[in-house]
């Protein structure tokens, strides 16, 4: 918990700063483009490990909203 | 924009030929054409992805699972996105009484009496109390529209339902996403109202009730509210990260209608059953926190999430992943590992004494108890045919995908004397295997 909060923390500050090192231009957006590194990229893999854990363990979401979820839990 | 010759081609011949066998008559060349570049079209701007899950735990449930998404990219920039979900399930479900020395009878959940000698199954000296008959399946799907409000702002509206024999739920959500930082830096709001309709077979006992008198009603309700904002920024060339706070609250029939809890006697034997209650609000507060790492030959995803609710359990959880590119760049493999660990909700007994008043709220399943669980998957993907998608030139893909699962309850809570010696709390383990094409 407590590496998850300062991770966290660290991340907040470093984006609510605006610090200019921060971010690129268009033409150096090559590798980000790649399926792999969009958020949500593995969208069914996500879907089937997210209802598997969510009919076996007491948490779920996060990532995004459930929801339509099954009468399991 | 140019088409891929050998692969435009051959895509051109397979659709003429699927448009010929269709019609069932010869089709002019022209109209043949004009077709053809039509569901080019169509196709460029859509992405699919399918898949088929096999789930199967040791000596529990088993399950089928089809899945279908399908994006479509709109000419104002905007987005359309469907997925359809069936779930076949089937096996034995734990019944959430303790193992007992004793053989235990038990009535399945669509019994009205002792009487009904078809609806009794046995659990033998020893074993964990499964009903041995479940099976279910369920239909689900969504549909989300995101629209360009601005050059840098989107709307997303969304809505979701399932469906099973004894459960209906529909969720519709709103959000908002802006583009800050030249598009480097992007913070999104969304809230989320979910409505599910409980009629449990059988009809849904009365909490705490005794499981021999079978004082079941019939339908229940509860609902269920959500907030979610996250911000996802570019922080180089190879590192995007992406940070969630999400709360959400629900109430009203939270109970697992189908769970009992032993009653255990002084000597340690099964006295009797009563069914669970569980308090009839739920506020759940969690915060997710995604980094992905890319290089020219693969990437790393790792995210952690931290959630706690007002059951008193909170969970910790942390996940990687590891995408490596074979050498020619159409094959990878990507091994993953997770680890997930929660504390048992307030009310989790996994038994009570005959000797002691029944608590206000208790629970005996497992998922409400402290446990440690770890999966290890391993993927493998390999790209198929070039086309022209949403991201310029891509490559469909097939791959195949397989998980371990394994939940071990943690510190072993004590058992009743006479069970000394039994596994009272076995290890649970599953396996999935799952086959998916992208295009």
């Amino acid at each position: 918990m407590k590496l998850t909060l300062i991770a966290l923390s660290l991340t907040v500050a470093a984006v609510s700063s605006g610090c200019t090192s921060l971010g690129v231009e268009p033409w150096q957006r090559e590798l980000l483009a790649r399926k792999d590194m969009q958020p949500g990229g593995s969208r069914l893999d996500d879907a089937i490990d997210d209802h598997m854990y969510f009919s076996k363990e007491a948490s779920s979401g996060g990532r995004s909203f459930g929801g339509g979820g099954c009468g399991c839990n | 924009m140019q088409l891929e010759p050998t692969i435009g081609n051959l895509r051109s011949k397979l659709i003429a030929a699927s448009c010929a066998l269709l019609g069932g008559a010869p089709v002019a060349r022209a109209e043949t054409h004009d077709v053809v570049d039509t569901i080019n079209r169509a196709l460029t701007d859509w992405q699919l992805d399918a898949a088929l899950a096999y789930y199967h735990e040791n000596g529990r449930i088993q399950a089928v699972e089809p899945v279908i998404n399908a994006e479509h990219d709109l000419a104002d920039g905007g987005q359309l996105d469907f997925d359809f979900t069936f779930d076949a399930l089937s096996g034995s479900s734990p019944n959430g009484a303790l193992t007992s020395r004793q053989v235990q009878t038990f009535a399945s959940p669509s019994a009205k009496s002792f009487a009904q000698a078809r609806h009794m199954y046995t659990v033998s000296s020893g074993n964990l109390p499964v009903d041995p008959n479940y099976s279910d399946a369920r239909v689900a799907g969504g549909a989300s529209w995101t629209l360009p409000l601005s050059r840098l702002t989107r709307a997303r509206l969304g809505g979701k339902f399932s469906y099973e024999d004894d459960f209906y739920s529909a969720t519709v959500s709103v959000g908002l996403e802006r583009d800050l930082n030249d598009k480097n830096t992007t913070v999104s709001f969304s809230v989320n109202s979910e409505n599910d309709f409980l009629q449990p077979i059988g009809g849904a006992p009365t909490p705490l009730s005794d499981y021999t008198q079978f004082e079941k009603g019939g339908h229940e309700t509860k609902h269920g509210v959500g907030v979610l904002a996250g911000v996802t920024q570019v922080m180089s060339r190879n590192w995007i990260t992406l940070a969630n706070v999400s709360v959400d609250r629900f109430s009203g029939y939270l109970n697992d209608p189908y769970k009992i809890v032993s009653v255990i006697d002084a000597v340690g034997s099964p006295f009797g059953y009563v069914y669970e209650n569980r308090p009839d609000s739920r506020t759940r507060r969690s915060v997710y926190w995604e980094n992905r790492v890319g290089w020219s030959q693969g990437s790393v995803t790792a995210d952690a999430r931290y959630m706690t609710d007002s059951w008193g359990i909170h969970s910790e959880t942390a996940q990687v992943h590891l995408r490596w590119w074979l050498p020619g760049r159409d094959q990878y493999l990507e091994p993953s590992a997770r680890w997930y660990r929660q504390n048992a909700a307030d009310f989790f007994r996994p038994w009570l004494a005959d000797t002691a008043a029944v608590p206000s709220d208790v629970s005996s399943d497992f998922r409400l108890a402290a446990f440690d669980a770890l999966t290890y998957g391993l993927k493998y993907g390999c790209k198929l045919t070039d086309h022209l998608g949403r991201f310029g030139r891509e490559l469909s893909e097939f791959n195949i995908r397989l998980e371990y699962y394994e939940q071990s309850l943690r510190g072993n809570p004590a058992g009743p004397p006479a069970s000394s010696g039994l596994d009272l709390y076995p290890k649970l383990q599953a396996f999935l295997l799952q086959i998916g094409f992208s295009y």
